[in-house]
């Protein structure tokens, strides 16, 4: 039976190529500056917006941006005082996934709900929850083409970026808030602790075939698509869980483009 | 307000400690347009913490660093400012186009949806010849060789026509040929473009026989002013 004729199939689809598309755009710009994992973090401090969020009834949607927004604000503010060590970053991202789930357990939200904000249940959405995915993943995109040349700037080198007049401190602010609607557009969709994945793999898969820049960026959002399209193919016909299935495909796809290329630098290698 | 004829680059009575460990004290220097000088040192001597308080990347303790007659705090005219880095920051993963580093030197005057000036268009063209970087314009920075990498980074820093060009120990790890075209580039930017020109470095080689002034830097004062003359200037008169 085909999968698009179900409604919570199309759902899904559209939310989670959205957020899975535009996730390695802002990736791209975080894995060059050494913070792969930032993504992950984010996510922890996203669950305890959301644990409160039950906790008072709002929407967890709202509580995940306010505490994103406010980690990340908090993080570039360590960062210039010279206090974002590695200790201190692990101190608010466990901290933040330790108070979640204290607020969620005092909240008594199911555990049906937690493991699906963890670890994606986009079977479950509902339209307006898809237009607030789609609705995130529009600004980032935007944010993306509008700070494009200093963010570009930014990745090559940071310290020649600013001396050429890029306002890395800035940049650096918009770019955490970026991350931090993907964290929140993928939370419902490929889960929590899953998104970060797809602003990483797709990245790494796409830096192994693409020359330019800008050429890698258009094909690591190619690839987290294309993630998503298969990932939720292979959930609908082999019973696999959506969010898991997504990033299983986006790392097959990691495996692929490097074994490629290894196998191009053999030829060329054998043939000159 | 127009930069032209101010002194490009001055440090007066300038020190700056980590903490509280002092790496210079009481430094007093000016580079003008139009000339090349070296400062050299030993590894801590304190002359990269010079470079980077004359980039605005560090703040003095005491004293003050001016840019084209600006306090350097407030200096807003960064096209003015050429910087060369020691080696490209970027991984060597990284997917990135000779001409995209060139580009991105011109990030914060980029405007979205504008298309490049033809001047501008013509810059880029202009440096990417210079530096001896048209066949590869397209290629990715990671197959090139170091010294190709290198003048990628100066082209970068060329782009916005600077009037001050600030390099950072640009000949580590370069070979020869590399070097020799890096020379004829600087040679080229000081006296046909009257560029004021810092060169950072502890190896004589690279600027022997183009730096008018070679500035000595010891345990973070400078302790010599060397004024010596250019081939340029042997060779005429």
């Amino acid at each position: 039976m085909n999968p698009f004729e179900f409604e919570f199939m199309q759902r899904a689809f559209v939310a989670c190529v959205a957020i899975a598309a535009v996730a390695p755009l802002v990736g791209s710009f975080i894995v060059q500056r050494g913070q792969s994992l930032v993504g992950d973090g984010m996510g922890h401090v996203a669950f305890a917006g959301v644990g409160l969020a039950f906790l008072v009834g709002a929407e967890p949607v709202l509580g995940a941006l306010a505490f994103t927004a406010l980690a990340g604000l908090l993080l570039v503010r360590m960062g210039r005082a010279g206090l974002a060590g590695d200790l201190a970053i692990a101190l608010i991202f466990y901290g933040g996934i330790a108070v979640g789930y204290l607020f969620s357990s005092q909240a008594n939200a199911g555990q049906t709900q937690l493991v699906g904000l963890l670890f994606g249940s986009p079977l479950n959405l509902t339209w307006p929850e898809v237009w607030v995915i789609v609705g995130l993943a529009v600004v980032v995109l935007l944010l993306t083409v509008v700070l494009y040349p200093k963010l570009v700037a930014m990745a090559f080198d940071e310290q020649a970026a600013r001396v050429a007049g890029v306002p890395t401190d800035r940049m650096v602010m918009a770019l955490t808030l970026m991350v931090a609607l993907v964290v929140v557009g993928g939370m419902s969709s490929i889960g929590l602790l899953l998104i970060s994945a797809m602003m990483v793999v797709p990245v790494a898969a796409a830096a192994q075939l693409a020359s330019s820049y800008r050429g890698a960026l258009v094909l690591a959002s190619a690839i987290g698509g294309a993630s998503a399209v298969v990932g939720l193919l292979a959930s609908y016909y082999l019973n696999y869980a959506p969010g898991s299935a997504i990033v299983l495909v986006a790392i097959a796809g990691y495996i692929a483009t490097t074994a490629w290329r290894a196998l191009a630098h053999t030829a060329a290698a054998s043939s000159g | 307000m127009t930069s032209s004829g101010l002194t490009p680059l001055d440090f007066d009575a300038v020190s700056f400690a980590y903490g509280r460990a002092p790496v210079l004290s009481d430094v007093s220097l000016s580079v003008h347009q139009g000339e090349f000088v070296a400062v050299v040192g030993s590894n801590g001597s304190g002359k990269t913490t010079l470079m980077k308080l004359g980039l605005g990347l560090l703040e003095p303790s005491a004293g003050r660093v001016r840019l084209f007659g600006h306090d350097v705090a407030s200096f807003r005219q960064w096209w003015q400012l050429g910087y060369v880095p020691q080696r490209a920051a970027a991984s060597s993963a990284l997917p990135v186009s000779v001409e995209e580093v060139v580009v991105s030197g011109l990030a914060a005057r980029s405007r979205l949806f504008r298309r490049r000036p033809p001047e501008v268009v013509a810059r880029i063209d202009h440096v990417v010849d210079l530096l001896g970087l048209d066949r590869v314009r397209r290629t990715r920075m990671s197959e090139l060789s170091g010294g190709q990498q290198q003048r990628a980074l100066i082209a970068r820093a060329l782009v916005s026509g600077p009037k001050l060009l600030v390099l950072d120990e640009p000949t580590t790890g370069v070979d020869g040929e590399a070097r020799s075209v890096l020379r004829e580039s600087l040679q080229h930017l000081v006296e046909v473009e009257g560029m004021a020109v810092v060169y950072v470095s502890h190896d004589p080689e690279g600027f022997s026989g183009l730096a008018q002034r070679v500035v000595e830097v010891v345990d973070g004062r400078i302790v010599t002013q060397d004024e010596r003359p250019t081939s340029h200037q042997v060779a005429a008169g």
